[in-house]
């Protein structure tokens, strides 16, 4: 059994507007060990961001963290300085985020970001040391002539090779945790396999724990070994992938699995089953399930109260009061 | 044999690029390079690729929004690839385009009822108001939304709604070719079921031919009777959706499905991962355009500029080793 290197618990963030108060992260709770991959699925507003957001401590107002504790290496990050989180962020715990384009300062070359990055966080280093190093992570990403690179903008580099230099800047200072923020959702197919890799590899030398925040299963089903699914705030569904994947126990998991088209089906021109309705507005939650008005299982019991997460087997929990019977699929 | 709705001849387009002094021509984009293809009524055309191999300048090449630099497009044995000012118009009454991003792609100042019957007053096709809301009216029944909507603007809706609305606009002057660029790849997955479903179900009730432009090859197996991959411009290859999918010639469609991520934690093993990015399209490589990145390249493939030939039935590849 390896070490825990975070344990969130009954995280809650709330954002105030002036429509009224909503949580979009709702009493989350989950953990990760080092050289492990997490999944958090779900779709756009289900609150996997503001989860990953939330560990980081990058909520900004209107939103603030209500409750729940982040204990990362057995200390609370919710309860840190600033100052402190400021030490953590970026060298223990780095992110990599969606969109290369704009996570990216387009005014200064690639090798000065990431070499600003190595200083802040290794003040021990000298100038060129920082250089050196920079120009090392830009090799391991798999950057072609790295030493010319170092000196681009981000505008002169593709998508995918943005993405490669978020990732040199991620990993610059070694973190022990990564969280990913959808790292392959704007790259093309071709790019994602080479990107996702990458990720798989480093993610095995540096023995770092990671958390992957995506909409696409079938990255799940290859980069993750558990996975939580997220619906309007909460987890609905944990487990490892192949409790997900082959034996989900929430309606709404089997709903996600059965709304994408597969290969080789074989009975094609038929109709994809799909999820009725839309995600409720996190202004206006339903009293009891969130999912009821979209579940084909609804029951009476299902509209008074919120059904609990629930262990079914292992670490597989549900939160549904009429789960899935087993099947094997 | 009867007539293909479309016909697509040998099409190309570039878009030049100026610069220095005088803003002379220094250099031209070749989006879209010698494509030939046959639609026939009723079908749906599949095109895949990644970003910039020129898919989505295809599809507005093929509804003349933009001009072609060479080539012809043949709509029902009709050649429209030069036609101007009325016939023009007349033409695009019958070729609709539902985009990509249903945000931007909707007047946020107009309701949906005004965005609706638009086309309506532009193509002169009713007389009477009242006859222009009732057809509205049917629009919206059609797509799956309610009357009440009518009243609303853009924002008000989710993106599934939203794509429902451009879908409604692009049907509103009963056309009979409708080219969908990505008309799902901005939707959650569960959205992204239920618009598929919606535009299959049309198809079988109006009789509609697609061009189903999609990067995920997933989506555009559900739905295409045929698939043509491009890479640089060019088409490489071309069967029914069944047979690429089971069995792809050309090198760079092998790839691009095996890069794939299956939904499924046993999937396959073996993958092929190419390597380096697609080529600008502005200096594309000599030879075959896909030679530095394929794994099977030959000298040769840096000079033959690879026919698209017939490898089996049907099934057409563009690639000198298989």
């Amino acid at each position: 059994m390896s070490e825990i290197l975070l344990d969130v618990k009954n995280l809650k963030t709330r954002f105030n507007t002036d429509d009224g108060t909503f949580r979009a992260v709702d009493d989350v709770s989950f953990n990760v060990k080092r050289g492990q991959t997490i999944g958090i699925v779900g779709e756009s507003g289900c609150g996997k961001s503001v989860t990953s957001l939330s560990i980081m401590r990058l909520i900004q107002k209107p939103g603030t963290i209500e409750g729940g504790q982040v204990l990362f290496k057995g200390q609370d990050l919710l309860k840190l300085s600033d100052e402190k989180m400021r030490q953590i962020r970026g060298n223990e715990i780095a992110m990599i985020f969606q969109e290369p384009m704009t996570s990216l300062n387009p005014v200064y070359t690639i090798g000065d970001q990431i070499e600003e990055a190595i200083l802040l966080h290794q003040k021990e280093l000298s100038k060129a040391q920082a250089r050196e190093r920079a120009i090392k992570m830009l090799r391991i990403v798999g950057i072609p002539a790295p030493e010319k690179r170092f000196h681009e903008y981000p505008h002169q580099l593709s998508g995918g090779m943005r993405q490669r230099v978020m990732i040199a800047l991620a990993i610059s200072c070694n973190p022990e945790l990564l969280i990913a923020d959808e790292p392959t959702t704007a790259l093309d197919v071709t790019i994602q396999a080479q990107i996702l890799d990458l990720m798989r590899n480093l993610q095995k030398e540096f023995n770092a724990g990671m958390i992957l925040i995506t909409h696409d299963l079938g990255v799940v089903a290859e980069m993750c070994q558990e996975v939580a699914v997220m619906y309007a705030g909460r987890i609905v569904e944990y487990g490892t992938v192949e409790d997900i994947f082959y034996r989900p126990k929430h309606h709404y998991t089997r709903g996600l699995l059965d709304s994408i088209p597969h290969f080789e089906t074989g009975h094609k021109l038929d109709q994809l089953k799909t999820i009725p309705g839309m995600v409720p507005s996190l202004y206006n939650l339903p009293v009891g399930c969130r999912f009821q008005d979209r579940c084909p299982a609804v029951q009476n019991d299902c509209r008074q109260t919120y059904p609990p997460l629930e262990n079914m087997r292992g670490i597989h929990k549900a939160a549904c009061f009429h789960p899935i019977s087993d099947e094997v699929k | 044999m009867s007539t293909p709705l479309l016909k697509v001849e040998n099409v190309t387009k570039s878009f030049p690029i100026h610069g220095g002094l005088f803003s002379r021509e220094v250099a031209s984009v070749k989006a879209v390079q010698g494509i030939s293809f046959e639609i026939k009524k009723g079908e749906t055309l599949g095109l895949v690729g990644e970003s910039g191999c020129g898919k989505s300048t295809l599809g507005r090449c093929l509804i003349r929004l933009h001009d072609v630099t060479s080539g012809n497009i043949f709509y029902n044995g009709k050649d429209i690839t030069h036609i101007k000012g009325e016939e023009l118009r007349e033409m695009r009454r019958k070729m609709q385009i539902i985009f990509q991003d249903p945000f931007a792609s909707l007047n946020p100042r107009m309701t949906i009822g005004s965005i609706l019957e638009e086309p309506l007053i532009i193509h002169n096709l009713f007389e009477s108001a009242k006859d222009r809301q009732d057809r509205i009216s049917q629009l919206i029944d059609l797509v799956g939304l309610r009357r009440e909507h009518l009243n609303r603007y853009p924002h008000e809706f989710s993106g599934g709604q939203r794509q429902r609305v451009g879908i409604a606009r692009a049907l509103a002057v009963n056309p009979e070719l409708i080219v969908c660029d990505e008309p799902v790849s901005a939707l959650d997955v569960s959205i992204q079921a239920q618009v598929i479903n919606l535009l299959m179900e049309l198809q079988q009730k109006l009789g509609l031919t697609y061009i189903f432009i999609a990067h995920d090859l997933k989506v555009v197996e559900h739905v295409s009777n045929r698939v043509a991959v491009m890479y640089l411009g060019k088409i490489v290859e071309m069967a029914e959706a069944e047979e690429l999918y089971r069995n792809p010639k050309h090198p760079y469609t092998k790839a691009l499905l095996s890069a794939i991520p299956v939904p499924d934690p046993r999937g396959k093993e073996e993958r092929i991962i190419l390597t380096g990015d697609v080529p600008s399209p502005i200096n594309p490589p000599s030879g075959c355009h896909f030679n530095p990145r394929c794994p099977i390249a030959i000298d040769d493939c840096k000079t033959i500029v690879p026919p698209l030939e017939e490898k089996a039935k049907d099934h057409v590849a563009a690639c000198i080793r298989v």
